[in-house]
């Protein structure tokens, strides 16, 4: 691929998302600008950056190269993905919009009155956001590496270099800009080059598709546990998202918080579409790309291989803006919500201290990601899923569902999650060359189980503890805001 | 222009509420308030279980009913493998219908609740 083209592309993503970034700096003004953009996002800017804002790596890229290696087992991924804002939607939206906190330790907080229980949700939400970005800057350095030939660590400094510098700049308000315009690019990055590929192969006659539906390596089906296993970390780990969450703070009450998260599923639905499209077309027709270790680069070679000449580079740097776009956008929405959850907690949550915070959030993940190897970008994203549903994900759900929930067993339950969900990643990884065995490998379906367990035994044998204000937290969860209070 | 130095709130968890809603929280927590509001709960989360079971429920019919008829999965639809078609592109539309009901009908629970609590 012509090294002038992934270049170019990467440039201009980094330079719209700056433009658009010190437009949006005129308007933030104030501290409540910074953190949660004053709540007052309209639902259709708002889900089109929630859904910029989710879809990384693991969806541009390891989404396609997932179906590429191992075909309909990987179709799971993105249903599991999208299934997960399903489960936000039902258990979540609208009840944490109500809590009025700007981050999951603001609410945990709250909800069971206790500083440790926050100081534990802290550290769980910071490692959650650390663990996510690694995969993003891992995808970026595969992206450089692929299109322009350069080394691997330019990718990543570059990604880290272009965030700090808007999240620095510009705080939240612009964020919502700059995510809502990553959701359109990466839209049209996948969407057109698909279209031509399909027009191209409609003109040479194409082979019969159904051929596709075989193993083109051999790879071995997953196994039952395995597909529930990864259903159960999709399904759980979305709703304890860091970044995720807090875009539910910038909705205006608890109803609309629902309709962003409808008009969401919808955009995320249509954008899934198109990265298994490209994971069908690549099983027919390039699948030595399988074999030759480059299956998450699929997305960004393809259109180059289908078609040839001028067009074909155009295309090219397309889907390699979309890829920058998808890097850039998570990992920018992450360092947000770290920043915010580390300035509040270590910084006295002072504008100085977000952007201190903000530059510790992604310099951090730089490290890490800079020390380790890409796995495959689409598995690497569902251990971190795995991790949330064990730890976040049941501290949210009995918090908003249980009163009997109280600060012993919210601690007990997320470390009891947190040591066997980190456990089975790091003896997974030890054991990687010689096969881990799929417990292992896929944790979700026993650590997010005993996590709820550990909660709800613990809470039930400290009963005294549950929360004198409980009663008013609850009512304010579920109660609908004064019709008055949504108008002014 | 003058110069203004903001401040978060050092613990943000919770903003004060404007005395129109403290008067509310107070009538909602009276016992009479309380059981409308543990009904109100309670509806919304049978609610959510409802329409969580009911999407669980036909995901795993896709797979089993791959499973139990194995011709199925060969045949094509628009030239496209049916298998594909089903998990590719087959659920989303459950999902998105899913997430519908769901929205209306917590929005009419709420309402509900208003008139009974009389907000107007």
């Amino acid at each position: 691929m012509n090294p002038v083209v992934g270049l170019a592309a990467f440039a201009a993503v980094s330079l719209a998302t700056a433009v658009i970034g010190f437009y949006g700096l005129r308007i933030s003004r104030t501290t409540g600008d910074f953190y949660v953009a004053s709540r007052t996002v309209k639902p259709w800017w708002n889900a089109s950056a929630i859904g910029g804002e989710y879809l990384s790596a693991a969806s541009f890229l390891g989404v396609a190269g997932l179906i590429l290696l191992s075909g309909t087992d990987a179709l799971w991924f993105p249903v599991g993905y999208t299934a997960g804002y399903l489960m936000l939607l039902l258990f979540v939206a609208a009840p944490l919009r109500r809590s009025g906190a700007y981050t999951i330790p603001d609410f945990t907080e709250a909800r069971l009155d206790s500083r440790a229980v926050r100081r534990v949700t802290s550290l769980v939400v910071v490692t959650v956001g650390w663990l996510y970005i690694v995969p993003q800057l891992h995808g970026a350095a595969l992206a450089i590496r692929i299109t322009t030939g350069l080394p691997v660590w330019v990718g990543p400094v570059a990604v880290v270099a272009v965030v700090c510098a808007t999240v620095v700049a510009g705080g939240m308000r612009s964020i919502t800009f700059v995510q809502a315009f990553q959701y359109w690019l990466k839209l049209t990055a996948l969407a057109v080059p698909v279209l031509f590929i399909v027009f191209v192969l409609a003109g040479n006659g194409t082979p019969a598709v159904a051929e596709a539906a075989v193993n083109p390596n051999g790879a071995p089906p997953a196994g039952t546990y395995q597909t529930v296993s990864l259903l159960v970390a999709l399904l759980f780990g979305t709703l304890g998202l860091p970044h995720v969450l807090v875009r539910f703070y910038t909705n205006p009450d608890g109803h609309s918080a629902r309709r962003t998260t409808l008009i969401v599923l919808g955009l995320l639905s249509v954008f899934y579409l198109f990265p298994t499209a490209y994971g069908l077309i690549g099983r027919m027709l390039t699948p030595d790309l399988a074999h030759s270790g480059q299956a998450d680069a699929l997305v960004l070679l393809l259109p180059g291989r289908m078609v040839g000449g001028p067009a074909g580079d155009l295309l090219s740097a397309l889907v390699v803006a979309g890829a920058f776009a998808a890097f850039l956008s998570t990992t920018s929405g992450l360092v947000v919500s770290l920043a915010g959850v580390i300035s509040q907690d270590v910084l006295g949550g002072s504008v100085r201290g977000f952007r201190l915070a903000a530059l510790i959030s992604a310099l951090v993940p730089l490290g890490i990601a800079s020390l380790t190897e890409s796995l495959a970008l689409a598995g690497s994203v569902g251990l971190v899923f795995a991790f949330t549903a064990s730890t976040i994900c049941p501290v949210l759900l009995l918090g908003i569902w249980w009163r009997g929930l109280t600060d012993a067993g919210a601690i007990a339950g997320m470390v009891t999650g947190g040591v066997l969900c980190g456990g089975a990643m790091v003896a997974g990884s030890v054991l990687s060359g010689t096969g881990t065995p799929a417990w292992l490998a896929q944790p979700a379906a026993w650590t997010v189980p005993a996590a709820f367990a550990v909660m709800v035994l613990v809470s039930r044998a400290t009963k005294g503890r549950v929360p004198r204000t409980m009663t008013r937290l609850m009512t304010r969860l579920h109660t609908p805001e004064r019709p008055l209070a949504t108008r002014r | 222009m003058t110069r203004v130095r903001v401040t978060a709130p050092r613990t943000a968890a919770l903003p004060v509420a404007p005395s129109a809603t403290a008067a509310r929280e107070a009538a909602e927590e009276s016992d009479a308030g309380q059981v409308f509001v543990r009904s109100l709960i309670r509806s919304q989360l049978r609610l959510g279980l409802v329409v969580a079971g009911g999407f669980l429920l036909i995901l795993l019919a896709f797979p089993l009913l791959l499973g139990l008829a194995p011709g199925l999965a060969e045949s094509t639809v628009a030239g496209l493998p049916f298998d594909w078609v089903l998990l590719g592109a087959g659920i989303y539309p459950v999902i998105g219908l899913s997430a519908w009901l769901y929205v209306r009908t917590a929005a009419r629970n709420e309402s509900r609740y208003r008139d009974l609590v009389g907000d107007k």
